[in-house]
């Protein structure tokens, strides 16, 4: 029965070692040992021979039943050692999750070409196609098609740059900085029949000493619809909608008759927010017959109104910015506010 | 202009509050911007008399078409339109003693086309002093400064009617004649203001028999002006061409209270009456005896105009919907005379409304008596689509990639002072013919220099790390077609630390450098899926002569990238190495394909393999790529650039690229025998185009 004793013993022994079991990597060995395919309780299966017939399956079981109640000791103890071995690393990996994160700097917006965009939205959704327009314009399309007399007073509220002499008194030829967005109606009269809406903004130009409201540029939008029935109150209606868009559903416009020689009638136009003080936004109106028929439109059929808003005055509203000079300065410690 | 609330209510009666008044002149169009109080130490210092009136001064701002809002009863006209009391015009008594003005002077209008109207009045006997307190004080609260008697007498007329005058010393007048005639050029005047002027042909003057002696309604002759002992004094009440005034005004750079009146306008119905009050106040303040009866060429006397106006269109303008006699009430509120005929309403210019001309301005004048407030507020119907400009759609998706770049968006001037435009070194730029100031000498040609003194501006607060960018227009002056053009530019600049925070990352991985901004580059190349792009070495006035390349597509150069050039950076004062690039976005869109097709995803796998070339250090890896692709035929998919090894393991001159090139085909899975035999190919292109050796 010496056999018999030795698959007792080889337990008792080989538990004990899978028990003292330092490590996964130790419990690998000590499986190998004993249960691998030359392992010493596989090697005993090949003693069976030397024993009596009768006594082979009995002798074959008690080895497999070994196997077995080894295997599961072997797979306990791999649990739990694995369980240590994580809970180790974890401990060894810990990290300081306050330390500030590795970041790549953040791109932002101008606040004011941020405006632009969101003034342009709200007319898009009026049904305006927005147009580009040049910033460097000739007399005949700033001044000359939007009815401005030559010798008219009117001009001293738009002083401008001249970028070629004004000596050859050609006005297609001559070329200044536009002094209003405006300056784009008759360009795209020529290019379309009414009825339509049209939007365009940018730059533009006075010649004008700089402070902290005034700039020699600055920005505008214009927009302008002709169609037939046109009235002065969709004119209204039109900016009602816009300011309470821009500045929310506590903004309130004020129209007072003003002139700018392209329109008539004309208005200035003034929103005031949550019952604050009126802020001139800008200038507004029906468009002039003059205007209509230096671009070839009959004024008996068709009327329209135009409007040109100054857009740095819009932020400035908002945010309560004191100072237009910081738009264009670029101050990073100004821009990263918004 | 400053008007006197005391003063005002002479003309017309303006109710309690001052407040609510300056808000009703607003709302019907003349602005009221302040209300100031002129206080007694103010009146003293400028030449009056302490007085206890109302000392309340409102100042307006007059729109151009309205010269009729220069004058106190020009603004007691708007105030009776609500307040509904009547206007008190002065209606000064006839002159009573003889002789005769017409025997005195003898008036010729030799030019009717640039004066419709010149009125004179003889005054004898007058003794020049100071004028009394209350004149004084009403001249000095409406901005004016006390001279002498008839001096401000001529002011005070001209606040109040709106009439510029002008007192000639009667006895300086050769020849007891005035004639009002263009000017010879070259004709020589000596103004008021004791400068001798040059006139040019284009310019009206006044004339004794002799020579002129005063710019048409611009300023007095120094020879014929009111001195301590005049004794005789003709009064000048006329009306002058208004482009006229404005042209001579321009040229001469003379602008007067007379000469801003005229340009805007002046009621020519009021000249007689104007010089008939300033002799009256002549008479009583500087005891003048007034010769009988007026001299009076009126040769636009029946220039009558009328403007028809359709009450339809009244409404459909204003989307109201008034009667035509309701219109006409309307109108009355302004003095304006309207009848009721067959074609509609007739409308009969008042001469102090000479800006009202076609039927728009009768339209306004209609809305603003019925109230701009009381108006509807509705929309237009709503046919139409609105949209962007492909332009602006375009600009918005490179916005986005550049911020997702990392890239603060700025935006800076296009109007440049001299220096800057200089940097960018363009010989077409264009100038500002008439600069404010040293800072506005002309328009930019590129964003770039502007980037930089955002650079420099920002680095003088303190912050020493930046991205920046900029979409914006630059301009260019085309010589051969004599014009201008201008397109949108797209610029950026870095310097510095290009991690907000990167403590654990070594100091050069974090600095921006060449490889750094010319990943932004092409990551717009990427997202706007512009391929066939170039960056070849260039020289440019901006850059650094090694650390430079010009940016091409296809054929077409559109633009620049690299280190700022030493000497820039030096002149700028830029702290560290910066970097820029800029391209022509109207050049980037036209680059964009118009419609991406879907492509099939690879049902196939990829093989990679590695390979280490050792190559001088001359040879640029742009040479090196292109001949990967050249030798790899169908199945080479892609390469990238692992690692440059530059040490000990290589030859000084030499440098070590491990390139990672992908092979796959659309067919059917490689073998490595095809791989390797196209990976021969390669090698031998490599080495003989370049002498490469093969490391690992």
């Amino acid at each position: 029965m010496i056999e018999f004793n030795t698959i007792t013993d080889l337990v008792k022994e080989s538990s004990g070692r899978i028990e003292a079991a330092k490590s996964t990597k130790e419990l690998d060995e000590i499986e190998v040992e004993y249960l691998g395919r030359k392992g010493r309780l596989t090697q005993l299966l090949r003693t069976v021979g030397a024993l009596p017939p009768e006594q082979r399956p009995l002798f074959g079981s008690r080895v497999n039943e070994a196997k077995s109640e080894l295997e599961a000791k072997a797979s306990d103890r791999r649990n739990r050692l694995a369980a240590e071995e994580t809970e180790l690393r974890i401990k060894a990996e810990s990290i300081d999750v306050t330390l500030p994160g590795r970041l790549y700097k953040t791109g932002r917006p101008h606040i004011l070409v941020d405006t632009m965009m969101r003034i342009k939205n709200i007319f898009i959704g009026m049904g305006y196609e927005v147009v580009e327009s040049p910033e460097i314009e000739s007399y005949h399309y700033n001044f000359e098609a939007l009815n401005y007399p030559e010798e008219h007073p009117a001009m001293d509220e738009q002083m401008s740059f001249y970028v070629t002499d004004r000596d050859t008194h050609d006005a297609h030829s001559t070329y200044l900085l536009r002094t209003q967005t405006t300056a784009s109606h008759k360009r795209v009269y020529e290019k379309r029949k009414p009825p339509f809406r049209i939007c365009t903004m940018g730059k533009c130009y006075r010649y004008e000493a700089v402070d902290a409201t005034h700039g020699h540029t600055f920005h505008q939008v214009d927009c302008f619809t002709v169609g037939e029935n046109i009235t002065f109150a969709d004119l209204k209606g039109t900016l009602d909608h816009f300011c309470r868009e821009m500045f929310g559903p506590d903004a309130k416009t004020r129209f007072r008759p003003d002139f700018f020689p392209f329109v008539e009638p004309g208005a200035e136009i003034a929103v005031s927010i949550g019952g604050g003080r009126w802020l001139e936004l800008g200038g507004a109106g029906m468009i002039h017959p003059n205007e209509l028929a230096n671009c070839g439109m009959d004024p008996k059929i068709y009327s329209g109104f135009a409007f040109g808003l100054g857009i740095d005055r819009m932020p400035m509203i908002e945010h309560r910015i004191d100072d237009l000079r910081l738009f264009m300065e670029d101050d990073l410690r100004f821009l990263s506010q918004f | 202009m400053r008007v006197p609330v005391e003063w005002l209510n002479e003309y017309v009666e303006t109710g309690e509050s001052v407040e609510e008044l300056a808000d009703k002149l607003t709302m019907a169009g003349l602005e009221v911007e302040e209300i100031v109080s002129t206080d007694n130490e103010e009146t003293v210092h400028s030449g009056g008399v302490p007085d206890e009136v109302d000392s309340r001064v409102m100042l307006t701002k007059v729109t151009p078409n309205r010269g009729d809002w220069l004058s106190l009863i020009g603004v007691a006209r708007e105030v009776a339109a609500f307040t509904k009391s009547p206007v008190k015009i002065p209606q000064p008594e006839a002159p009573d003693v003889p002789p005769s003005s017409a025997s005195e002077i003898k008036i010729t209008i030799k030019d009717p086309d640039l004066c419709d109207r010149y009125t004179g009045v003889v005054v004898r006997n007058v003794t020049v002093k100071d004028s009394p307190a209350w004149m004084k004080n009403r001249l000095i609260r409406a901005g004016m400064r006390p001279i002498n008697n008839i001096v401000d007498i001529t002011n005070y007329v001209m606040l109040e009617m709106g009439q510029p005058l002008h007192a000639f010393d009667y006895s300086l007048l050769d020849g007891k004649e005035v004639i009002v005639r263009r000017a010879d050029a070259g004709e020589k005047l000596t103004t008021l203001d004791g400068v001798e002027r040059e006139l040019g042909h284009d310019m009206l003057v006044i004339a004794d028999k002799y020579r002129a002696v005063g710019l048409a309604g611009v300023m007095g002759g120094f020879d014929s002006e009111v001195k301590p002992d005049t004794k005789n004094i003709l009064i000048e009440s006329a009306h002058f061409n208004p482009v006229s005034i404005r042209r001579t005004s321009k040229k001469l750079g003379i602008v007067t209270e007379s000469s801003y009146r005229f340009e805007r306008s002046v009621d020519v119905g009021m000249a007689d009456l104007a010089a008939k009050r300033a002799a009256e106040l002549m008479r009583d303040l500087a005891g003048g005896e007034i010769a009988e009866g007026i001299v009076d060429l009126y040769p636009a006397k029946d220039n009558i105009s009328k403007v028809t106006v359709r009450p339809d269109r009244v409404n459909a303008m204003l989307d109201t919907s008034l009667s035509a006699q309701e219109m006409v009430s309307l109108l009355e509120v302004y003095q304006i005379p309207a009848t009721l005929e067959d074609e509609g309403i007739v409308v009969t210019v008042p001469t102090f409304r000479p800006d009202i001309r076609l039927e728009a301005d009768v339209i306004e004048e209609v809305a603003r008596a019925y109230g701009y407030e009381n108006i509807g507020s509705t929309l237009p119907p709503a046919p139409f689509q609105g949209k962007d400009s492909d332009m602006g759609l375009f600009v918005q998706e490179l916005r986005r990639t550049l911020m997702s770049s990392g890239m603060q968006e700025v935006l800076t001037h296009s109007l440049i002072d001299h220096n800057s435009i200089r940097i960018a070194g363009q010989e077409d730029s264009i100038f500002v013919r008439n600069q404010l100031s040293w800072e506005t000498a002309g328009m930019r040609t590129m964003i770039a220099p502007n980037l930089l003194r955002v650079i420099v501006r920002n680095q003088a607060t303190g912050i020493r790390d930046m991205s920046v960018y900029e979409i914006g227009k630059v301009y260019r002056w085309l010589e051969k077609d004599k014009t201008v053009t201008e397109w949108l530019s797209v610029a950026g600049a870095m310097v510095g630390n290009q991690w907000s925070s990167a403590w654990n990352l070594n100091k050069e991985a974090m600095a921006a450098d060449f490889y750094l901004i010319k990943g932004v580059v092409e990551n717009i190349f990427d997202r706007l899926k512009i391929s066939d792009v170039k960056f070849e070495r260039t020289e440019h006035p901006m850059l650094h002569p090694t650390r430079a390349a010009k940016i091409t597509a296809g054929n077409v150069e559109i633009g620049i990238i690299g280190e700022v050039a030493p000497e820039v950076v030096n002149e700028l004062d830029i702290k560290g190495h910066p970097y820029i690039f800029e391209l022509s976005v109207e050049l980037l869109k036209s680059l964009v394909p118009e419609k991406i097709i879907y492509e099939h995803l690879p049902k196939f796998p990829a093989l990679y393999r590695h390979l280490a070339a050792v190559v001088n250090r001359d040879v640029p890896y742009g040479d090196i790529r292109r001949a990967v692709f050249e030798a790899g035929g169908a199945i080479l998919e892609d390469m990238s650039l692992l690692d440059v090894y530059v040490g000990p393991h290589v030859s000084e001159d030499e440098q070590s690229l491990t390139l990672s090139i992908v092979f796959r085909s659309k067919e059917r899975t490689l073998k490595d025998e095809e791989i390797n035999a196209v990976l021969e190919n390669i090698k031998d292109n490599l080495a003989s185009k370049f002498k490469a050796v093969f490391r690992g």
